[in-house]
């Protein structure tokens, strides 16, 4: 999604090295996607259409 | 230097790499700083870059240049900016990732290189259609562990 829009970023976290961010947003298993630093989010897998529902969803918010 | 990767892994990347088209750029932020995983992810993502001549690596420091690491977005290290490369320089993508490319990340690391070299998403037509249309950013944190 990244290479489509420049509005994008993409960013692989490894969270055992980041803790403290990791905490912030309450990680408790991977993977975990944060969408807009807490906005929204998406446990588990990401198949493209629900990814794509919470990132709708969060620029809701 | 010793490699990181055996001989086997090094020819499946070989293998994988023979998708590679357009030229891409890993840029690697590190830190001086306490970073337990600099070292080795700048050697992983050199030796990996050393298995296409389409890839290449350029090295940089948060402290020392702090400018490009603003301009990339760049806080935490290592980091590392997945770039499409072209005659003007590297052309950001929005790919990233915080901390070292291990385990299952260092598939990902190999996926997202092809990707990049491809200049294609892959993506549905209604991803795509959304995401043209799309005027607020949107930043997307994948937490992994490389376990």
């Amino acid at each position: 999604m990244a290479m489509e829009s420049d509005m994008v970023q993409a960013e692989m976290v490894e969270a055992s090295e980041f803790r403290e961010l990791s905490n912030q947003y309450h990680i408790m298993g991977v993977p975990d996607t944060v969408i807009n630093h807490g906005k929204g989010k998406m446990v588990g897998a990401a198949p493209e259409g629900q990814l794509l529902a919470e990132i709708m969803k969060a620029l809701k918010n | 230097m010793a490699n990181l990767l055996d001989d086997k892994i090094r020819q499946q990347i070989g293998e994988a790499f023979k998708e590679l088209r357009e030229p891409v750029q890993i840029l690697f932020f590190g830190s001086k700083e306490q970073c337990e995983y600099c070292d080795d992810t700048l050697m992983l993502v050199e030796e990996v870059a050393s298995l296409s001549e389409k890839l290449s690596v350029q090295a940089f420091d948060v402290d020392d240049d702090a400018e490009i690491a603003a301009n990339y977005n760049v806080t935490l290290t290592p980091g590392l900016v997945i770039a499409g490369m072209d005659d003007d320089g590297p052309v950001d993508y929005g790919v990233r990732y915080a901390g070292i490319p291990s385990g299952h990340e260092f598939s990902s690391l190999i996926q997202d290189l092809i990707l990049v070299s491809g200049r294609d998403s892959g993506l549905s037509p209604q991803t795509r259609d959304f995401l043209a249309g799309l005027k607020e950013p949107v930043m997307l944190q994948v937490f992994v562990t490389p376990t």
